[in-house]
C-alpha cells in the first residue's frame, strides 16, 4: 500500500492507505477529521470542500495519494483555540445554517471566495457558492453571513 | 494498480500496461466510477508540470493538456480566448475548475462539453503524444461521437494548439441550461470573428449539445460576412442555418425547444462577438 504524507491543518501526517482511498475518506476515517462531510458521490454538493494547496476542491473527487505532499486545510483547521474564524463566527451570528450538514463545505468555499476577491456583491457571492448545495436555508442567510464574514476578514 | 509517473516519458511507458487509464482532475472520472471498484491500472497525470503550462510559439498558442480551468482563466491570453474563458468560468463551480482539465473535457467527449465550441471556433488542433511520437488532429477530427475520440491505445492529449492569427479575433460564448451552474448544457454557442474595414471579414461559429459532436455552422458563418452592425445580425441568421443539427428529446429539453433556443442564442452570441470586435 502506498504511503501518503501531507500537512493537514498545519500538522504533518503520514499513513499507509489503499491507493483508491478518496481524500475525504482519508480525512474522516484515518485522521478522524469528521467535520468534512460527504453529501453525494458525484462531486455535486460541495459538503466535502477542503483547501488543497490553498485552493478549494471537492475532496470526494480526488484520491488521498493525489494530495501527497500538499498542504490541506479542513474546517477543523480554521479556529485558533476557542476563537472561531471570522467566517465561522459570521455563519453563527447570521444563522447561516439550519441542520449544519452543508456548513463546513460552505465555510471553506466562502473563505476561498473572499480570498480571491475581498469586496463581493450579493450576486458574486451567490455565483461563487454555486458548487455548494444547501437543502435547508434557502441560501438567504448564508449570503448575509458571507457578506459579514468578508467584512470581518477584511477588518482583521 | 495506481501509478504516479514523475515525467511525461514515464507516463507514456506506463501506458503500455493493458487497460491502463489516465486520471487528470478526476471530475469526470470519479462521478462516472460511482461505487464500482477501480479494477484497471490508473495513471495520475494531474501532477505533471510539463503537461500544464500555456506557451506562445511562433505560430500557435499552446495549452498543456493538463492545464486546469482555473489556470486558463488566470492566464492573460488574446481575445480569441474570451469565449473559452467564459465557458471555463461556468464549468461546474470553482472547486471543479480548480481540478478539471482541458484535455479531460475533450477526452470525455460529452456532447455537452462546454470547451468544445469555443475551441472549434478557434480552429484548435489537438496534439497527441505516444511513445511513438506526436501527431496532430483538428478538434473536429478528434472527437468522433458521443464519448468517442480518435485517441489510440498508448496516446494522450499533450496539448491544444490554437493558431495565433485566429486567436486575435474577437470572441463570445453563450450557454443555455436550466440553471446557470452545475447543469448540463441544453445548447452552447461560440463565435469568433474578424472585421475588415468595419465589416465582418470572417466569422467562425460552433454549436454544441445539439448533435453528438459539436459542429461549425458554415452557412451561418457565410451569412455574416459583410455585416456592419450588431443590430443587423438577427436579420441575417435564420432557422435554415441550423438544419444540420440533430438535437435530441430528453429530460432537459425537447428537440423543438433546442432548435428554437439555438437560433435565439446564436443571434445573441454573434451580436456579442460583433460588439466585442468593436462594432
Ligand atoms: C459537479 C460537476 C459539474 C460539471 N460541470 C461541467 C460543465 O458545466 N461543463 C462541462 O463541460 N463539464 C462539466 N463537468 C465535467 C468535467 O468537470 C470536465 O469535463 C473536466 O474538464 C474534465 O477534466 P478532468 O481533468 O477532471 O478529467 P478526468 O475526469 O481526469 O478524465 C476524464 C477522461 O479523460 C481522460 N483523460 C484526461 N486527461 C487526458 C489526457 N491528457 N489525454 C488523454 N486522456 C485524458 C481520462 O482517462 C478520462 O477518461 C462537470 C463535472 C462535475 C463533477
Ligand atoms: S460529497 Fe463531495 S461534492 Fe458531494
Ligand atoms: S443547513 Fe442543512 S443543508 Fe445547509
Amino acid at each position: 500500500m502506498p504511503t501518503v504524507k501531507m500537512t493537514v491543518n498545519g500538522k504533518p501526517v503520514s499513513a499507509e492507505v489503499e491507493a483508491r482511498t478518496l481524500l475525504v475518506h482519508f480525512l474522516r476515517e484515518h485522521l478522524d477529521l469528521t467535520g468534512t462531510h460527504v453529501g453525494c458521490d458525484t462531486a455535486q454538493c460541495g459538503a466535502c470542500t477542503v483547501h488543497v494547496g490553498g485552493k478549494a476542491v471537492k475532496s470526494c473527487n480526488m484520491l488521498a495519494v493525489q494530495a501527497d505532499g500538499a498542504e490541506v486545510t479542513t474546517i477543523e483547521g480554521l479556529a485558533t483555540g476557542d476563537t472561531l474564524h471570522p467566517m465561522q463566527e459570521a455563519f453563527r451570528d447570521h444563522h447561516g445554517l439550519q441542520c449544519g450538514f452543508c456548513t463546513p463545505g460552505m465555510v471553506m468555499s466562502a473563505i476561498d471566495l473572499v480570498k480571491r476577491k475581498a469586496d463581493l456583491s450579493e450576486a458574486e457571492i451567490r455565483a461563487g457558492l454555486e458548487g455548494n448545495i444547501c437543502r435547508c436555508t434557502g441560501y438567504h442567510n448564508i449570503v448575509k453571513a458571507v457578506q459579514a464574514g468578508a467584512a470581518a476578514t477584511r477588518g482583521r | 494498480m495506481f501509478l504516479q509517473p514523475k515525467s511525461v516519458e514515464a507516463a507514456l511507458a506506463m501506458m503500455a500496461e493493458p487497460g491502463a487509464r489516465l486520471l487528470a482532475g478526476g471530475t469526470d472520472f470519479f462521478p462516472a466510477q460511482g461505487e464500482q471498484v477501480i479494477e484497471h491500472p490508473v495513471i495520475d497525470i494531474s501532477r505533471l508540470a510539463d503537461l500544464r503550462g500555456i506557451a506562445t510559439t511562433p505560430t500557435h498558442i499552446r495549452i498543456g493538456g493538463a492545464a486546469t480551468w482555473s489556470e486558463i482563466v488566470a492566464q492573460p491570453l488574446p481575445r480569441g480566448f474570451d469565449a473559452l474563458k467564459a465557458a471555463a468560468k461556468e464549468i461546474g463551480s470553482i472547486q471543479i475548475q480548480n481540478r478539471g482539465t482541458i484535455a479531460g473535457n475533450l477526452c470525455n467527449a460529452s456532447p455537452a462539453a462546454d470547451s468544445v465550441p469555443p475551441l472549434m471556433a478557434l480552429e484548435a488542433e489537438v496534439e497527441l503524444l505516444s511513445a511513438a511520437g506526436t501527431r496532430r488532429l483538428p478538434l473536429g477530427a478528434f472527437i468522433l461521437g458521443n464519448r468517442k475520440t480518435a485517441l489510440l491505445p498508448g496516446e494522450m492529449v499533450s496539448a491544444i494548439l490554437v493558431p495565433r492569427n485566429v486567436a486575435e479575433n474577437a470572441s463570445a460564448f453563450g450557454k443555455l441550461g436550466a440553471r446557470r451552474y452545475l447543469v448540463i448544457s441544453i445548447v452552447m454557442i461560440a463565435v469568433a470573428m474578424s472585421l475588415e474595414n468595419g465589416r465582418v471579414g470572417q466569422a467562425r461559429i460552433a454549436i454544441g449539445a445539439c448533435s453528438a459532436v459539436a459542429q461549425r455552422l458554415a452557412e451561418a458563418e457565410a451569412a455574416l460576412v459583410g455585416c456592419r452592425k450588431a443590430e443587423e445580425i438577427a436579420g441575417r441568421l435564420h432557422a435554415g442555418h441550423l438544419a444540420a443539427l440533430a438535437p435530441i428529446d430528453d429530460v432537459r429539453a425537447t428537440a423543438g425547444y433546442r432548435r428554437d433556443a439555438a437560433l435565439i442564442l446564436l443571434r445573441r452570441v454573434a451580436a456579442a462577438a460583433m460588439l466585442a470586435a468593436g462594432n
